[in-house]
């Protein structure tokens, strides 16, 4: 699906280029070099299955279309099982959806795969005693036809029992409902549970919530995170993979449902974001704004996303996270993303491996934060390049689709940015030996590009139009090559 | 007024009176039938014998569908019970079923002075003592039966934040 939106971005695209086709013989030329470069960038926008290690499939449904997409799961169930739709909704939603597993369980022994499921038990029905037996809950006496029961066969008056699914619905619990008595973890059917209760507002609420909890549990649908955004986005197979709802524009993990984090985990990037909400307060204290110049000691305001800094009274450039010469970082590579072990930290005291452990967090929590920072500051660096064409335009200097490629280029170093930032916690969890070093090489190597990119991005009138899709084109391979080797596939 | 919740109180401290439990005792406060002041006695054969364990039990209009609070005013040293008196135990929270009432959730807790579970700790302290150096733990717990007997003598008729005041001072 992502990739055929993409394809079909890209032709709207071209076919608007195509409109407005130059005046002259000369445009005419360049424009053609144009589209034919403009193909090569497309073809990074818009991958294959085979290569793109981010490559996923799915669709955004509708509430109506998900809901008729469920019913059609649980219909199929009765019909196979021959059991009724409330039974059905319960199995499906206990059993991870999983059809395949649920038929045969239950073809195998019917009525162990209901006890395990907690929709039937071996009990026998509560005997009603005495011709105004006594409910268990309210302690009154009614005629037996008042009492009710579900599968375990625990008996109660109606009254209590629309007085227990009044509370747990205003609750949230839904599908979870279980029956009265104690220790029995018996599961309420829908079907019962409506019929019982007396007020038809929490009868739509009961559907609203059981609705949302049938979502939640289905393996391939999502509800998009996205603030006030009611989209369900379907998959084909539970991954964490990128999801872009069409929507809202959130950016998320299919399977977490928080930030898209590759080549992170779920669970690593979960531990991650704890241990920095636990350890702000250190980590805001050491990482300031600002910083002097290393040679003239002159404070200097970060301002934009670029790490490569050149101090504008004395002219010296360098690198914002460790303060080296700059000029060091472009030529072999790029050392200042590797953080270095203490080698006798194990002989050292335990004041001093604490000591260590927190500058070691706070070496890979400074990275983090930095390109986090600098995401932010790149979306100025994007509203300037568009008041800047803007202004060109006007003044007759190319048209709006002449510049294009700036604001291409923009977003690509936010995409790479993006994923740079979401290195440091895996590098953070990752084991000593050949993968981490490996993993950190790949991670220099995009640092670096990153940063090429960002530098020319930020000057890109004096940069040679050529030079900056040469460097586009760089800090995407490396990317996708990192991705390549460390994210699961 | 009479409510579902009032009446099943009505019933629960009949039922009490009827068929007490040994080895704890409760009843209703004056003028509020929706908070209850109980006792426990310690059980036999455990460190918390012959003390007597005073508790609040603050109950809702959704009693019985919704569990009631219990607090121990006495003070304790258990490892499921945390400082300010409140009690860890799954059926006082989501293990709760109406059809409990008073004498089930004391019976509980007396059972609880019995078999603390140290693996979800509200006292750490008690639950580390519990697990690893038995005659310590015994030793602190001997400490506060013997307060539990002092905070007999304010018992007058003053209730709930006095006592409290008075066992907290005692310590």
């Amino acid at each position: 699906m992502s990739g055929d939106i993409n394809r079909q971005l890209s032709h709207m695209s071209e076919a608007s280029s195509m409109g407005s086709d130059g005046n002259s013989s000369e445009d005419l030329e360049e424009d053609n070099e144009y589209y034919m470069d403009n193909t090569d960038d497309l073809d990074l926008d818009c991958p294959s299955k085979a290569d793109d290690p981010e490559y996923f499939e799915y669709e955004p449904l509708q509430l109506i279309d998900a809901e008729g997409m469920l019913n059609e799961e649980i219909e199929a169930l009765c019909t196979k099982l021959k059991v009724n739709p409330s039974t059905a909704k319960m199995l499906l939603f206990g059993h991870n959806w999983n059809k395949e597993d649920i038929i045969e369980n239950y073809q195998r022994d019917p009525q162990g795969f209901l006890i395990e499921s907690h929709l039937a038990s071996r009990r026998k029905h509560d005997n009603l005693i005495g011709v105004r037996p006594t409910c268990s809950v309210c302690c009154r006496d009614f005629p037996p036809d008042r009492f009710l029961g579900v599968a375990c066969g625990h008996m109660f008056c109606r009254e209590c029992w629309d007085m227990h699914f009044q509370t747990q619905i205003q609750d949230g619990i839904t599908t979870g409902i279980e029956c009265m008595a104690k220790e029995c973890s018996i599961l309420v059917p829908e079907d019962f549970v409506c019929e019982i209760l007396s007020q038809p507002k929490l009868r739509d609420k009961y559907s609203k919530f059981s609705f949302n909890d049938l979502i939640k549990s289905h393996p391939r649908l999502r509800f998009c995170p996205g603030i006030d955004c009611s989209v369900i986005i379907k998959a084909k197979e539970c991954k964490a993979k990128k999801v872009e709802c069409q929507a809202c524009g959130a950016i998320f993990c299919f399977k977490c449902g928080l930030n898209y984090h590759a080549p992170t985990e779920c669970d690593v990037v979960k531990k991650w974001l704890t241990k920095c909400e636990d350890d702000s307060e250190t980590a805001n204290y050491i990482s300031a704004h600002t910083k002097d110049c290393p040679r003239c000691h002159v404070c200097i305001e970060k301002n934009g996303g670029c790490n490569h800094m050149q101090c504008p009274s004395c002219k010296c450039d360098f690198c914002w996270m460790c303060l080296g010469d700059w000029n060091n970082h472009g030529s072999e590579y790029y050392e200042c993303s590797r953080y270095k072990e203490n080698p006798n930290i194990a002989n050292e005291s335990m004041h001093v491996q604490a000591r260590e452990a927190l500058k070691k967090y706070l070496f890979y929590y400074g990275r983090w934060e930095n390109h986090a920072k600098s995401l932010q500051l790149e979306e100025q660096t994007t509203a300037q390049i568009q008041s800047r064409t803007q202004r060109k335009v006007m003044n007759n200097e190319g048209t709006w689709i002449d510049w294009q490629y700036l604001l291409q280029a923009a977003a690509l170093l936010k995409k790479c940015r993006y994923t740079l930032q979401y290195t440091y916690p895996y590098a953070y969890y990752m084991e000593k030996g050949s993968r981490k070093e490996l993993f950190e090489y790949q991670q220099s190597q995009l640092e670096s590009e990153v940063e090429n990119l960002s530098w020319k991005v930020e000057r890109a009138e004096i940069v040679n139009r050529g030079e900056l899709e040469n460097q586009m084109d760089i800090a995407e391979k490396r990317r996708q090559t990192l991705l390549k080797d460390f994210l699961e596939v | 007024m009479t409510t579902p919740a009032r009446r099943r109180l009505m019933r629960d401290f009949k039922r009490l009176q009827e068929d007490p439990p040994a080895g704890v005792s409760g009843a209703p406060s004056d003028n509020n039938i929706m908070l209850w002041n109980a006792v426990i006695f310690g059980p036999h054969d455990t460190p918390f014998e012959d003390g007597t364990f005073k508790l609040t039990i603050e109950f809702t209009e959704e009693y019985p569908n919704k569990p009631p609070t219990v607090r121990f005013i006495s003070k304790m040293f258990h490892p499921n019970v945390y400082a300010d008196g409140s009690i860890c135990l799954d059926i006082l929270q989501n293990r709760w079923s109406p059809t409990y009432d008073v004498s089930a959730i004391l019976t509980s807790i007396q059972s609880l002075l019995h078999d603390p579970n140290p693996n979800s700790p509200a006292n750490y302290e008690a639950a580390q003592l519990y697990r690893e150096t038995r005659r310590e733990y015994e030793k602190k717990v001997a400490a506060i039966v013997q307060e539990s007997w002092n905070d007999d003598d304010d018992d007058d008729d003053d209730e709930g934040e006095e006592d409290e005041e008075e066992s907290k001072a005692g310590s």
